[in-house]
């Protein structure tokens, strides 16, 4: 019997030298979805200075969030809690492969790539059960589903590779939704979400914070070159009740909740919506309180950026690059001090997905 | 270095053009500097009212004055009143966690000095300060016993010195140079007018919110589980008035900020500041009772609709809407 783990091995063997890679599609720094004037959809890819180099249309509101590390593909997933998502050829501009979320199964939203390229895991829900899978997909097998584990909790939300580029981190949010009941959440009292860590048979480890923030949903990830995880949070209480938002973990060790003072917590609105990491620094943004936090790695508040509708962020050679709901695109220094890219009639989503 | 960004920010970025023109001059010069003032001078009114005698029955008059003239600005969350935590510190609410009435209570019986050094009270926890704080002092019955000389009576007097501070740098603040941030944009916060002009509205879609959802949610509750001492500023009976007040000030943002006129949403501020004015329950203590509480919400129904309505004919008009990620989260 081919087990997952002898397919997996087969397909890396079996791998062809990619016909097209990222430099076809003009070598893009960061991919980003947005809302256009017009009200329609595109995907965008930016280079490290904002512009645009391509544009290619969406169907619909949706993710750009996932690109492959080599080839010019970037998977984008319907909103929560779709059924499909759509891998797209950046470099001709059309569909590669439509993700259909087997019976039974919806997206969360998120995805990450393993081993090079070869397989791409998504988050996604058990219906019957609640209980999170992690979907893996092989990706030069036009996407053929070809296994999945459980991702050791309630509601996975981001999922990212970590530096071994076969262990997954997965963060676990704890909310339970269910499609007939679209983004209502079901089990606000009972949430317990998790920071796993996950490969190809399962589960590896798990990280829970304190009982008394089981209302902070782990929603969001960022993975440095050294296997540090940021992850960004929102909470399920008061926005005044000015919890932390955002975490390190070091596998095996304790995770550290990072704080930028009381009333910068409160302002956050209990909401990050992404976190990323560049060097020294660690980022996230709420576009609800308006703000960025930067932090050092070592748990100091490094700087504070106020901007409308900020949400996507990715690192930069020199800090960061945010993008906002105006249409801007933004480049922060590791102090949070801001020097506008570029600006455009569109509306950025959630996230900016860095390459390379 | 400076120079050259701003070079690039008046090339690189053209402003796109709206449907109508907006009205951010007019509201920032006939609605916003005015209304920072006259918060700035009633809480300077407050602290030296306090100097002169700070016994709570002395004090409730300056202070309803300056809550009065807060609710001028209340909805005003950018620009001076988001650095160093001003916001929170002036209006500590609501208090979700118990956090004010124990801060003040462990001052008090700390006998912190700090009270005696007002260059350092802005140091103080966001929990013991501000018009909240004020309040607990002078309507608590924890509290307001206290006498003249008393601690109690110092801890309320650098309150009031502490926000008429903050009020003061908050105007300072929008006086030179946030004012001229939002009229003639092309630079940090804001790129270009459209983005000044989003600002603005954003600031009033959000007030009506707030008014909605936290001054009326919060005490209305659920019909099994109302909370009459969530409302904001019970103890002072203010609750209505603060809702009464702040939708007059932002009608009055509303229609600077049109550039013609905004019939539906002139009709729909008058109906709700109509129906809350026939309230006649300060403190919103109806919530409990059935007939009241169908009042009160019929109300935040006025609310919702007002909301729909300001989208449908300024938002719309103006080409800015809610905030693309911040109302539909991930």
């Amino acid at each position: 019997m081919t087990t997952r783990r002898t397919f997996m091995a087969s397909l890396l063997a079996a791998a062809a030298a990619p016909k097209l890679t990222w430099a076809e599609a003009g070598n893009p720094a960061y991919l980003g979805a947005a809302r256009e004037a017009d009200g329609g959809f595109a995907l965008f890819g930016l280079s490290a200075d904002g512009a645009d180099l391509f544009r290619i249309s969406l169907p619909g509101r949706g993710h750009a969030a996932a690109a492959h590390p080599v080839r010019p593909e970037a998977v984008a997933f319907a909103r929560r809690p779709g059924t499909f998502a759509l891998v797209i050829d950046c470099a001709r501009g059309r569909l590669a492969a439509r993700l259909e979320a087997p019976e039974g199964r919806h997206f969360y939203g998120h995805g990450a790539f393993l081993h090079g390229g070869e397989v791409l895991a998504t988050t996604e829900n058990h219906i019957e059960s609640g209980e999170g899978r992690i979907g893996f997909w092989a990706a030069s097998e036009g996407y053929a589903r070809i296994g999945e584990v459980a991702s050791g909790g309630i509601g996975p939300h981001e999922v990212r590779t970590m530096p071994d580029g076969r262990t997954l981190a997965v963060a676990n949010g704890g909310i339970l939704t269910r499609p007939e009941t679209g983004r209502d959440k079901l089990n606000i009292p009972q949430m317990a979400p998790n920071l796993a860590y996950a490969g190809e048979d399962g589960v590896l480890e798990t990280v829970s914070l304190d009982p008394d923030l089981h209302l902070d949903s782990i929603r969001h990830l960022a993975v440095s070159a050294e296997g540090r995880v940021a992850f960004a949070m929102q909470w399920q209480g008061e926005a005044m009740d000015g919890v932390p938002l955002l975490g390190l973990h070091f596998r095996g060790e304790a995770p550290q909740l990072l704080e930028a003072g009381f009333a910068e917590q409160v302002a956050m609105e209990g909401y990050a919506g992404s976190v990323a990491i560049s060097g020294e620094r660690v980022a996230i943004t709420s576009p609800r309180g308006g703000r960025v936090h930067v932090f050092g790695l070592n748990g100091e508040l490094a700087g504070i950026l106020r901007r409308s509708d900020v949400c996507g962020i990715a690192p930069a050679p020199a800090g960061f690059v945010a993008s906002d709901g105006l249409g801007g695109l933004l480049s922060l220094d590791t102090a949070a001090a801001v020097r506008p890219l570029a600006h455009a009639a569109r509306s950025w989503d959630n996230h900016l997905v860095a390459l390379g | 270095m400076r120079r050259l960004a701003a070079l690039c920010l008046a090339l690189c970025f053209t402003p796109v053009p709206s449907l109508v023109s907006a009205g951010v001059d007019e509201a920032v010069t006939d609605v916003i500097l005015p209304a920072q003032a006259r918060f700035a001078s009633e809480t300077a009114n407050l602290a030296a009212a306090a100097e002169a005698d700070c016994t709570p029955e002395t004090l409730k008059d300056p202070w309803n004055d300056a809550f009065d003239a807060w609710l001028g600005v209340a909805h005003l969350r950018l620009g001076p009143i988001e650095e160093e935590g001003r916001g929170l510190a002036i209006s500590f609410w609501p208090d979700t966690r118990g956090m004010m009435p124990r801060s003040l209570a462990g001052m008090i019986a700390d006998r912190d000095a700090i009270v005696d050094r007002p260059d350092e009270f802005g140091q103080v926890s966001v929990a013991a300060r501000g018009l909240f704080a004020l309040e607990q002092l002078l309507y608590e019955p924890d509290f307001s016993g206290y006498s003249s000389g008393s601690y109690t009576c110092r801890l309320a007097t650098a309150i009031a010195e502490d926000l008429a501070r903050m009020a003061g740098e908050i105007e300072a603040g929008w006086r030179d140079g946030f004012a001229a941030a939002l009229t003639d944009p092309g630079g940090s916060p804001y790129l270009t007018d459209r983005e000044a002009v989003q600002a603005l509205y954003t600031a009033l879609a959000t007030g009506l919110e707030y008014n909605q959802d936290q001054r009326l949610g919060r005490p209305l509750g659920t019909l099994d589980r109302p909370r009459p001492t969530r409302a904001e500023a019970w103890r002072s009976e203010r609750s209505v008035r603060n809702v009464i007040l702040s939708l007059t000030a932002l009608e009055d943002l509303a229609e600077a900020l049109a550039d013609t006129p905004i019939p539906e949403t002139t009709d729909a501020f008058g109906g709700a500041i109509a129906r809350a004015d026939a309230l006649d329950d300060p403190a919103l203590a109806g919530v409990e009772d059935p007939a009241g509480r169908f009042r009160i919400e019929a109300l935040q129904t006025d609310l919702g609709v007002l909301r729909r309505t300001l989208d449908t004919e300024l938002g719309t008009a103006l080409g800015v809407s809610a905030g693309f990620n911040s109302m539909d989260g991930d």
